[in-house]
């Protein structure tokens, strides 16, 4: 029985994209972990797209090693995306991860309208093409700047500078993700809450100056405090 | 994330009841929310996230436990809760009801309320929050996420009633919340949250429910293509234009993507579409008394329901004086009957029934029904209105002559008919 004009609210897309390292230090137990953790957070991710009546989310993955490539042709609504597991094995070109991300944030295939994408790099070691370039075409394309950069450091060899040149942001260190549950608690803050301020950014006291166009609500502090046999030296 | 609680973990309370815990409910960002059960009776438990459990916020739990909820809409705080061996707080409330639906559903179209249903949710609602502020205190932070209705009745349930304070006495600050809620001072960081920005929240959110869209979202929305909090700042806070703006056309809905505003904003009658002009006109720059007081939409609901009347071709619900045709099948619309009692009327539908609020005007008692429409039983094509109350009324026809009409008793509906209920006396119009 029709009762209203019915129509639901108007949205706008948010792409949210997994970049993830696949060499070969990432064999093993990480790329299991990372595989559980994305699995693991998916159904919280549902529910808070579910929760988000203005946002309509897509999510990706891009694997990079020896070059890139994208797991998902196009962008999956939330709803329907399955996290295909990744396996590990060549070299880093990180720099060409970024490059191709790039490509699909220029307009078209993005839209004209849409909430700032989130992208998150997950890595364990240093990248072994031109990081710079990649990360500098990443920035020219006006989505790249307008994305949430976000980037979690598995293990102590990660290379934490490379991860925060990609983050671009003082207060938003990378994650340390030393260990599995680590790391399955991170993926899940990134997939629930930063997906949510994505789309509904806090406001911000005046005193401050925004410090980056989608405030990010606190990070825990175990995400970034140093642990491990790294505190001692 | 956490699940401090483990199941069956007993919580101690002042009031000595011991509360088992049972299922975990769902995380927010301040805390876990939990099923607890205790003497048979079975609740809800929000327990703080380390974070939050800080003594400001038990000081402000135990004020609102002493305050007692100022309306049955909300999922109040029944006391303070604490558990040994776990570090922190947390308090009880009552259990939501799963048969309520939340605004996300109703923005989603998950669930179709009639507009009957769906404009006794927004009369309860500003009901709700009129108690609220005549108790002193204000919300703070309405949203999607902590409002539910039942789309059969429209009865309604608020939650996160733990961010409530007293007026006034909260400064600047850090709001985490949805700037689409907010208003315009706030977002521009220029005051805190109080009972005259919750009136702009409550202002916003009836739009939406009654539109399906957000009034200040139009052209001037979909031209900006990154929809980060500069942006959100800009539409919500410092150049905010209503999307029907009488004097600003610069913000009219793109119909490309805000659709639901046109749609619907016609449906409405002028006194109804007015409070929305009035709140988001005068109502963005003067905090203080631009914005629409919870009394005068009670009454503009109020009118609204009673104007509700079918269409007699398709069936579906229209508003009284407003369009001229239906909006589901463009049929002219033939307006039933009403009775009018000074100015107030109600429509006669074939399945109207008037409360002791429609006669006295003050009572808000819709639960008392005085008189229902009826059909003749020998003949269906004449309807009346049956007396159901204990006492009689008297008809009084156009040509002056008088009848008595008993308890049980039917009256034929006629034009110019007036009958006197004894506290009123309503007029049948046509």
């Amino acid at each position: 029985m029709i009762t209203r004009p019915g129509g639901t609210l108007a949205t706008r897309p948010l792409h949210f994209i997994w970049i993830c390292d696949c060499s070969g230090s990432m064999a093993g137990e990480k790329i299991n972990q990372l595989n559980f953790a994305v699995k693991e957070a998916l159904p919280a991710m549902r529910k808070e797209a579910d929760e988000n009546p203005n946002a309509q989310v897509f999510v990706r993955a891009l694997r990079f090693s020896k070059g890139a490539e994208w797991i998902n042709s196009d962008p999956v609504p939330v709803e329907q995306f399955q996290w295909v597991d990744l396996s590990a094995g060549g070299p880093t070109d990180m720099g060409r991860a970024l490059s191709m991300v790039a490509d699909e944030l220029t307009i078209p295939p993005m839209t004209e309208r849409a909430l700032p994408p989130v992208l998150v790099l997950v890595s364990d070691g240093q990248p072994t093409d031109d990081f710079e370039k990649g990360l500098a075409r990443l920035l020219e394309v006006p989505w790249g700047r307008k994305a949430v950069r976000l980037a979690i450091a598995i293990g102590k060899d990660a290379d934490r500078d490379v991860l925060a040149k990609f983050i671009g942001n003082a207060e938003i260190p990378p994650f340390e993700a030393n260990n599995a549950e680590a790391l399955v608690r991170q993926v899940r803050w990134v997939s629930t809450v930063v997906l949510r301020a994505a789309s509904s950014p806090a406001s911000q006291p005046a005193e401050e100056a925004p410090a980056s166009n989608v405030p990010i609500p606190e990070i825990p502090v175990e995400f970034v405090a140093p642990s491990g046999e790294d505190d001692v030296w | 994330m956490y699940e401090a609680l483990a199941p069956g973990k007993r919580l101690r309370s002042p009031s000595g009841t011991v509360y088992q815990v049972g299922r975990f409910l769902g995380a927010g960002s301040q805390g876990e929310v939990y099923r607890v059960g205790a003497g048979g009776a079975e609740y809800a438990v929000k327990w703080y996230v380390p974070g939050f459990a800080t003594p400001e916020q038990r000081a402000a739990i135990e004020t609102l436990v002493r305050a007692g909820s100022p309306s049955p809409a909300f999922l109040w705080p029944i006391e303070l809760v604490e558990a040994d061996g776990v570090p922190g707080f947390g308090y009880v409330m009552p259990l939501r009801d799963p048969a309520v639906a939340s605004i996300v559903d109703l923005m989603k179209a998950r669930v179709a309320p009639t507009f009957r249903s769906l404009v006794t949710a927004c009369l309860e609602l500003v009901e709700a929050f009129r108690r609220l502020h005549a108790a002193g205190l204000c919300y703070k932070d309405i949203s999607f996420g902590n409002v539910f209705f039942d789309p059969a009745t429209g009865r309604v349930e608020i939650v996160d009633t733990d961010n409530v304070t007293v007026d006034g006495a909260t400064r600047r600050v850090t709001v985490n919340g949805t700037p689409r809620f907010m208003a315009p001072e706030i977002v521009r960081n220029e005051a805190g949250p109080s009972a005259n920005t919750d009136l702009f929240s409550l202002a916003v959110l009836l739009f939406y429910m009654l539109t399906i869209s957000h009034p200040l979202e139009g052209r001037l929305e979909s031209a900006i293509h990154a929809f980060d909090a500069p942006a959100m700042r800009r539409i919500y806070g410092e150049a905010p234009v209503f999307i029907f703006d009488p004097a600003d056309a610069s913000n009219r809905p793109d119909p490309a993507v805000h659709a639901n505003a046109e749609r619907y904003w016609n449906l409405y009658p002028p006194f109804l579409r007015d409070l929305f002009v009035r709140s988001f006109t005068v109502g963005l720059r003067d905090p203080r008394h631009g914005r629409v007081r919870e009394g005068e939409w009670r009454a503009a609901l109020l009118r609204l329901r009673d104007a509700i009347h079918y269409c007699r071709s398709c069936g579906a619900e229209n508003f009284a004086d407003a369009r001229k045709t239906c909006w589901n099948c463009g049929t002219d619309l033939r307006l039933p009957p009403r009775i009018v009692f000074g100015e107030r009327s109600v429509m006669l539908n074939h399945d109207t029934v008037l409360a002791r609020h429609h006669l006295d005007g003050v009572s808000w008692d819709f639960d008392t029904v005085v008189a229902r429409v009826a059909r003749n039983p020998a003949d269906p094509s004449r309807w009346g209105l049956a007396n159901r109350t204990g006492g009689a009324w008297i008809a009084v026809r156009p040509d002056g002559t008088r009848t008595a009409v008993g308890p049980g008793q039917t009256v034929a509906l006629a034009p110019g008919l007036v009958i006197d209920f004894g506290v009123a006396r309503g007029e049948i119009a046509v």
